[in-house]
């Protein structure tokens, strides 16, 4: 198994980043109920981890059977019938799903399955925990429809029902979700923090860990604790023991990210855009979200532009990754933004160095 | 047809109900007919021209003294004929033909505006109001002589209102004298016609450099030409259009009937050859220009390089807003001489057709026998056979007591007859009925065809199709014992596949009906394979017509054209059958609409009539995008823009965007640096890029208005700003666009999302992580790779293989998602995954797999399908077994620490059981067929250990060392 799943801590006691939070959490649940929560931070800060911790503490042990399911759904709407498959974990006590997965038929999923599901009180022989959780994933996706449906859901059946929610931007949630909810900020660990973490983890494997080796991978993965411990691993599969002055490889899309970066800088020329494009179009194939791919791509670029473009750049960048969320076709977008960078970046080139 | 200019007096006289009615002649014509726009205008500037010569038609002295008194005039008249009536052809190219209560307004503007210059001339015989109206002429000669006098004179009025205008009629109703001039027109629109096609050919080497010249319009009649090659100086299109335009016929290979091959340089092609062989004669260029020359109408125009100007643009591919005003001049001189000569011949012919009827060509020629109908013969007959074989086929059998004697299984009950439209189906069915004494019956789509009330007490007075249905059983009607009486009747059925949403079981009533008839039916269709006429194609014979071929359609226009006195060579009317695509209907319409302003009909009249029908043509989405980044992409106009967007408008917007990098823009002009092309194709791609945004609005939300801005922007601009010369990127590559390749990368993508969701649903089955799909991509995979493959590499194979699988055991991957995995981490120019790993070891690992694959949980779970599901997605099932087992395990150990008992003692159980399994296998190896049988039962055996599942087939230590590992796993979990 990997450290990332190996090591994650499994209670709120255990946890060591987020420490803090996990406590209030604690007292928050003892006391037999809780509010809504919305939990919202960077990736690999924290956030499930915290959460599956705070079910456990809900529910005992009993929240981590959990049993994975796909389930074809047929809805009425109106008119036609609408046919959705969708993946839930599901316990005794809580359901995990990814609304988002629907695409834009997010909103049924919202209105249909989730109003279904909260309706359920569970019945409890003891009589207590008299409600159930909804574990819904990456709120941050669903579309304004799906979350006006869902915050009628989240009034009406508050008595039979917890949602969790959990997302990595509180902006794209709606304010009113936000106004139901707790919100818990879970903040990117920090350099220092991560450090801990995978000397933690090299104790309990009994590596030998060099001196500044643990800091440099902390440094490199961006204050995303998962990526730090998987780039750690990697690490360790590729080369042991350690050196400290050991390469540190950057995973395989970061890394043909940075090579379209380097590809525009180099050249500005249709017939590079078009090289561009076809390696976009292999990144996309891979399964690498647009969004991610622009935003790597952008960091890419600023890091070799002279500073005076910078902030243009990162105009045009925000402009474009606005028209692709509205739109459906990343790959126009993404090479609009090249096309664009290209642009202007020749144009400067030649007003500066003739 | 000079009726039918009275009844638009008629309806003219009806809008200024100032003017007084004339009662004439026009008490004929329905009054109720709709007035057609252009027409109406036309009537307008008619109608004074009628009224006198109505007055004159009492005293025609009178008139002949006032004809004279506009002779006078005559000698301004020169200038622009009726500018008026090609405004109004014009026209009629863009307006469908709707009356509409606007066009008063439009009349009296007209009116108005001429009044002034009136008063001037015209003899104060009349209120002015008339002469108002006179001054619009433009059409007016036709009927009577005198008639064109008048008109001279208002042309000369018009004349003086708008000189520049002048002209549009041009050659048509100038008679053969006007070649000269109505080759100006023809070339007028021409534009750049060459450019068109550039590139689909080699260039001619003095394109446009030679003057084209002009010969009488019948020089080259009865000669047959083939073009070959590339011309010195003229496009293919352009030398053809020139051979036709004198009279000649262009054919594509040469045969015995070709005079000559047009050709100026010998590429030794098959037309050549074969040219030789029969002798025929090659003519170059020059030769042919002589051959026109020669036959030239001894007057030469001052304005011949105008002329040859627009000549060389006759092309006419490309129809231009302007209509070049220049070139108007010119004929205008020209027809000064020919003025007289064309009015002698219109009103020659005029006179003849002067008493017609009021009907439409269409009607008044409709075939009257079947003899006349054009083309089709062969299944006229068939029909008529068919029709007359069906009483003793199908009555007198059953009369003759059960014995029904079969002679012709294959005859049908009715009859299916297909074709497009104007052919002549509903014609020939009609005369062929009739010519067999039938009475026909005819149900069409302005009748109610639904289904027949069961409720047939309701009878004839209900529904059409009730009455049908009555016709057809009503044996009284068609078949009583003295049958001579009685005629017989025909059902025809037509426009069968118009029935749509209306007549609900239309079809399906309609078979019931042809199964119980009595009578034969005729079945009318457009598109035989229509997906709402399947049904009947079984009951019935089918006949499919076909389009007759242009010839025949020519000839028999040309029967209807000389009798109605309208001058026009075959030529002219092979290429409207040609634009008219078969339709014969159509084609007469179109002749009889053209007869009212013309008397004489020549080639480019009709090319230019039809035009507008021409750009129905399908395009394909190549061929749109072609012409929107070629050369001319600039000059279309904004509505041909978006009918080409709009030819596919889905397909077009990718093309475009896959190949709007490669074009080269003309408007950059010299742009050393390459500034400027970047800076287009930034705003290009920012326009796709929009594009995209409105798409979504239309596709999502259903916005269809949004469509046209949606091309505007993902085509149109596009194009606008980059259309130039297309250029490779990479020696080799084919400078052609290539398609879009959005289409087939999106279905990529879909594809691995979905293996990549199936690696996801397993890592969650497997019940060590649950991160979301985006996480374990971005993540999870380059680790989870090198996990997977790195062993393979550096370990020897055995501990490799055996790590890995463990590996896979641990997140339950399946060798499916193994491969996922290694796909997804492809990536060009970077070194696959799958390097450097020994054949052997990969075989190793798929065989260790599939040893250990009937213990692991997920695997098992994914070969049983479950009843009643209609599709059984893994997944699905993958997770219902998996709750089964954690339900089994909740039961047994009620506290955790049983739970973890049971747990390892039954791993090691397991790990017990496996290790003779391995010492067994060589055996299985031999006993080949048996040895999978047993296996299975093994493999049962340890299926009933619920918590084997991740037994390595291993040697001792290790296999208990993953137990202990597994018993770790178990207490955590619990």
């Amino acid at each position: 198994m990997l450290w990332v799943d190996k090591y994650r801590p499994r209670t709120l006691d255990k946890i060591i980043v987020h420490d803090e939070i996990a406590q209030n959490l604690k007292k928050l649940v003892s006391e037999q109920d809780c509010p809504h929560l919305l939990f919202y931070g960077p990736p690999g800060s924290g956030k499930k981890t915290l959460i599956m911790a705070l079910l456990k503490q809900m529910f005992g042990p009993g929240a981590e059977k959990v049993k994975l399911e796909n389930k074809p759904w047929k809805i009425d709407a109106g008119s036609r019938t609408i046919e959705l498959e969708l993946t839930t974990l599901s316990s005794t006590h809580h359901i995990e799903l990814n609304p988002s997965d629907a695409g834009f038929q997010d909103r049924y999923i919202v209105q249909e399955i989730i109003k279904d599901m909260a309706k359920i009180r569970p019945l409890d022989a003891k009589g207590k925990k008299g409600f159930k959780v909804l574990l819904l994933n990456q709120v941050d996706k669903l579309s304004r429809e799906a979350q006006h449906s869902l915050r009628r859901t989240m009034e009406k059946y508050s008595a039979s029902c917890r949602l969790i929610l959990c997302c990595n931007s509180s902006s794209r949630v709606t304010e009113a979700i936000r106004s139901r909810c707790l919100n818990v900020r879970v903040n990117a660990p920090t350099h220092e923090q991560i450090v801990k973490v995978l000397e933690f983890i090299a104790k309990k494997e009994s590596l030998q860990l060099p001196p500044g080796f643990a800091a440099r991978i902390a440094s490199q993965s961006n204050r995303n604790l998962r990526r730090a411990i998987l780039s750690f691993e990697t690490c360790r599969v590729q080369q042991y023991p350690f050196t400290a002055n050991q390469a540190i490889s950057p995973l395989d899309w970061e890394q043909y990210v940075s090579e379209i970066a380097s590809d525009i800088m180099k050249e500005q020329s249709p017939k590079r855009l078009f090289l561009v494009r076809g390696k976009l179009y292999e990144l996309l194939v891979n399964c690498i979200p647009p969004e991610i791919i622009l935003k790597k791509l952008l960091s890419e670029l600023l890091k070799k532009l002279d500073f005076e473009l910078k902030h243009e750049v990162c105009h045009w960048a925000a402009y474009y990754e606005h028209k692709m969320r509205m739109g459906q076709k990343a790959i126009f977008h993404i090479e609009a933004f090249v096309a664009k960078f290209m642009s202007i970046y020749k144009s400067f080139l030649i007003a500066t160095f003739g | 047809m000079s009726d039918i200019r009275k009844w638009f007096m008629k309806q003219h006289d009806k809008g200024n109900a100032s003017a007084p009615a004339k009662p004439a002649k026009s008490a004929t014509l329905p009054p109720e007919k709709p007035v057609e726009k252009p027409l109406q205008a036309q009537a307008v500037q008619e109608n004074s021209g009628r009224r006198k010569t109505s007055k004159y038609f009492a005293t025609a002295a009178d008139a002949d003294t006032s004809s004279k008194q506009k002779m006078k005039d005559e000698a301004k008249t020169k200038r622009a004929p009726a500018r008026k009536t090609s405004e109004v052809f014009a026209d009629e190219d863009d307006n469908d033909f709707k009356p509409s209560p606007a066009k008063k307004l439009h009349k009296d503007e007209d009116d108005a505006f001429v009044l002034p210059n009136e008063k001037k001339k015209t003899t104060p015989v009349r209120p002015a109001k008339k002469l108002k109206n006179a001054a619009g002429v433009g059409v007016a000669k036709h009927s009577v002589d005198d008639e064109d006098d008048n008109e001279e004179d208002e042309l000369a009025l018009e004349d003086v209102e708008t000189p520049v205008k002048a002209g549009g009629r041009g050659k048509g109703g100038r008679g053969s004298g006007a070649a000269a001039g109505g080759r100006g027109r023809g070339g007028g629109r021409g534009g750049r016609g060459g450019f068109m096609n550039f590139g689909e050919r080699k260039d001619p080497p003095h394109k446009g450099e030679k003057e084209v010249p002009e010969g009488a319009p019948d020089c080259l009649s009865g000669l047959t030409f083939v073009i070959s090659g590339t011309l010195d100086s003229l496009e293919r299109e352009e030398a053809e259009d020139l051979i036709k335009r004198h009279g000649g016929r262009v054919t594509g290979s040469v045969s015995k009937k070709t005079n000559y091959l047009l050709a100026d340089e010998d590429i030794g092609g098959n037309k050549s050859k074969k040219a030789k062989e029969l002798g025929t004669t090659i003519l170059t260029e020059d030769g042919l220009f002589d051959m026109i020359r020669k036959s030239k109408p001894v007057k030469v125009s001052p304005q011949k390089d105008l002329k040859k100007q627009i000549t060389g643009k006759a092309d006419g591919s490309q129809v231009k807003s302007s209509p070049s005003k220049r070139d108007t001049k010119g004929i205008s001189d020209d027809q000064s001489s020919s003025l007289i000569k064309r009015g002698a011949v219109g009103s020659a012919h005029k006179r003849k057709s002067g008493d017609g009827n009021s009907l439409t060509w269409t009607e008044k020629y409709r075939p009257k026998v079947p003899n006349d109908i054009v083309g089709n013969q062969s299944i006229i007959k068939q029909l008529h056979d068919w029709l007359a074989r069906w009483h003793e086929q199908f009555l007198y059998i059953g009369h003759k007591g059960k014995g029904k004697k079969q002679n012709d299984s294959g005859f049908k009950k009715a009859v299916l007859i297909s074709g497009s439209p104007g052919i002549g189906k509903s014609t020939s069915a009609k005369l062929v009925s009739q010519m067999l004494g039938f009475k026909t019956i005819e149900v069409n789509a302005s009748d109610s065809r639904g289904k027949a009330d069961s409720k047939i007490l309701k009878g004839i007075g209900g529904s059409t199709s009730n009455c049908i249905k009555e016709f057809v059983n009503n044996e009284a009607l068609s078949h009583t014992k003295d049958r001579s009486k009685h005629p017989k009747s025909v059902l025809i059925m037509d426009e069968v596949d118009g029935m749509s949403a209306g007549d609900r079981g239309g079809v399906a009533d309609l078979i019931a009906s042809i199964k119980i008839s009595k009578i034969p039916i005729i079945c009318i269709c457009n598109d035989r394979y229509s997906q709402k006429l399947k049904s009947l194609i079984n009951y019935c014979l089918p006949l499919n017509f076909r389009k007759p071929t242009k010839q025949q359609m020519a000839k028999r226009l040309m029967q209807i054209a000389s009798a109605e006195g309208l001058q026009v060579n075959e030529i002219a009317l092979e290429e409207l059958a040609d634009r008219v695509n078969g339709d014969i209907r159509m084609a007469l319409n179109q002749l009889q609409y053209m007869s009212f302003s013309q008397s004489v009909l020549e080639y480019d009249d009709i090319k230019r009539r039809l035009l507008a029908s021409a750009k129905d043509e399908d395009i394909s989405p190549f061929t749109a995008v072609d012409k929107l980044f070629g050369f001319n992409g600039g000059k279309l106009r904004m509505d041909e823009r978006i009918d080409l967007c709009m030819s596919d408008p889905d397909l077009v917007p990718l093309i475009i965007q896959e190949n709007y990098i490669n074009y080269r823009p003309t408007s950059i002009g010299k742009d050393e640096n390459g500034v400027k092309r970047m800076n287009l194709l930034a705003r290009a791609a920012e326009s796709i890029a929009d594009g995209d945004v409105v798409n979504v609005q239309i596709r999502r939300y259903r916005q269809w208005q949004l469509s046209q801005a949606g091309s505007f922007a993902s085509c149109i601009v596009p194009a606008a700003l980059m259309h130039g010369n297309r250029e490779t990127f990479e020696s080799g590559e084919r400078n052609f666009n290539r398609f879009g390749g959005w289409l087939g990368k999106n279905s990529t993508t879909g594809k691995n999302l979905r293996l990549l969701e199936d690696v996801h649903v397993h890592v969650l089955a497997s019940q060590e992580s649950s991160l979301d799909r985006e996480t374990l991509r971005l993540d999870y995979v380059p680790l989870i790779l090198k996990q997977l493959t790195d062993p393979l590499r550096v370990l020897p194979k055995d501990a490799a293989v055996q790590k890995v699988v463990e590996f896979m055991d641990a997140y339950s991957l399946s060798q499916e998602d193994f491969d996922t995995i290694v796909e997804l981490s492809k990536f060009q120019g970077h070194p696959n995954p799958m390097d450097g790993i020994q054949p052997a070891v990969k075989a190793a690992l798929t065989k260790a797999y599939k040893q250990g694959s009937s213990t692991r949980h997920v695997r098992v779970a994914d070969l049983i399908t479950l009843p009643g599901q209609k599709k059984a997605p893994k997944k699905r099932i993958a997770a219902i077994l998996e709750p089964d087992e954690n339900g089994l395990l909740e039961e047994n150990g009620g506290t955790s620490l049983d739970g973890e008992e049971e747990d390892s003692s039954d791993t090691n159980d397991a790990g017990d059981g496996i290790d003779p399994d391995n010492d067994k296998k060589p055996q299985f190896d031999l006993l080949n067929n048996k040895s999978k049988g047993i296996q299975v039962q093994l493999d049962l055996k340890n299926n009933d250990k619920p918590n084997a599942k991740k037994t390595p087939p291993a040697s001792k230590p290790r296999g208990s060392a993953s137990t202990e590992k597994r018993g770790g796993l178990g207490k955590r979990r619990r």
